[in-house]
C-alpha cells in the first residue's frame, strides 16, 4: 500500500536539496519535498491521515494508522528559536488527524521578518529515497495538493 | 535499549560534565556543551546518529523522529 502525502501550505514546491539545512537537504532523516509558502497569515495542514505522533509549534509528525509511515513537517528552518510565538496550534499531541486537516496558523512572512527562512520541509521519516514517486517538485501547490507518494 | 542509547550518545557528547544544555528538536539534540572537541562523532553514529553538525560548542546530533525521547532519556541520566 501507498501512501499519497499532500502539501501542508500553498506555495512553491521545489527539490529538498535546496533547503538552508544539511538534516533536510542531505536527507538524513529521510527524502521529501520542500515548499515555499506564500506569503502572509496561512495554514499548515496534514500532509496524511494519522495520529500526531509530535507536536510542536513549529513542527509535527503525523504517524499513517497502520504504523507504517510518518510524515514530518516543519514549518521554517531553525524556527524552535522563535519558542512558538506567531504559531497557533488547533489540534492536541495524540489527536487523530484527516488528511488536509489544519494543523498550525502561522504567518511565512512574519517569520521571513525575524531572520529565518519560511521554507517547509516535507519528508518521508526513516525510508530511502526510492521509497518516493510521484513527486512535485518545482510547481506551484495549494495546501491538501498532492506533493508525493511513499511506498509501504 | 533505548537507555542504552541514551547513555552512549552522553557518553560520545563528552559525558554528563560537558554537557550545558540538551534540546530536543524533532529529528535532532541540539547539544550545547562545555567543550566541543570533547565530541567523538564515530561513536555518536555507531550509537545511531545519522549525521552530526558541529558548530563550536553547539552540536547537533540527528537521530531520527526519537529525539524527543532520546533527550527525555538523556535528561534522566544528567
Amino acid at each position: 500500500m501507498s501512501v499519497q502525502v499532500l502539501s501542508p501550505v500553498t506555495g512553491l514546491a521545489a527539490p529538498i536539496s535546496e533547503v538552508p539545512d544539511p538534516v533536510f537537504s542531505q536527507a538524513m532523516v529521510g527524502p521529501g519535498v520542500a515548499v515555499k509558502p506564500e506569503g502572509g497569515a496561512a495554514r499548515a495542514v496534514a500532509p496524511v491521515a494519522g495520529t500526531l505522533s509530535t507536536l510542536h509549534p513549529h513542527a509535527f509528525v503525523v504517524t499513517t494508522d497502520d504504523g507504517g509511515r510518518a510524515v514530518l513537517v516543519h514549518l521554517g528552518i531553525d524556527t524552535v528559536k522563535l519558542e512558538g510565538a506567531g504559531f497557533t496550534l488547533h489540534v492536541a499531541k495524540g489527536d487523530r488527524v484527516r488528511a488536509g486537516q489544519e494543523i498550525v496558523t502561522w504567518n511565512p512572512s512574519e517569520v521571513e521578518q525575524q531572520g529565518y527562512s519560511s521554507v517547509c520541509p516535507v519528508v518521508a521519516l526513516e525510508v530511502g529515497r526510492q521509497a518516493l514517486s510521484d513527486v512535485t517538485d518545482d510547481a506551484g501547490v495549494s495546501a491538501g495538493d498532492p506533493l508525493f507518494t511513499v511506498d509501504s | 535499549m533505548a537507555e542504552d542509547k541514551a547513555a552512549a550518545i552522553l557518553a560520545a557528547l563528552g559525558g554528563q560534565d560537558n554537557i550545558v544544555e540538551i534540546e530536543p528538536c524533532i529529528t535532532r539534540l541540539r547539544c550545547e556543551l562545555q567543550d566541543g572537541a570533547k565530541v567523538d562523532e564515530a561513536a555518536l553514529k555507531t550509537a545511531g546518529a545519522h549525521g552530526v553538525m558541529r558548530q563550536g560548542t553547539v552540536v547537533q546530533v540527528v537521530v531520527g523522529p526519537e529525539a524527543d525521547t532520546i533527550a527525555e532519556d538523556i535528561e534522566e541520566l544528567l
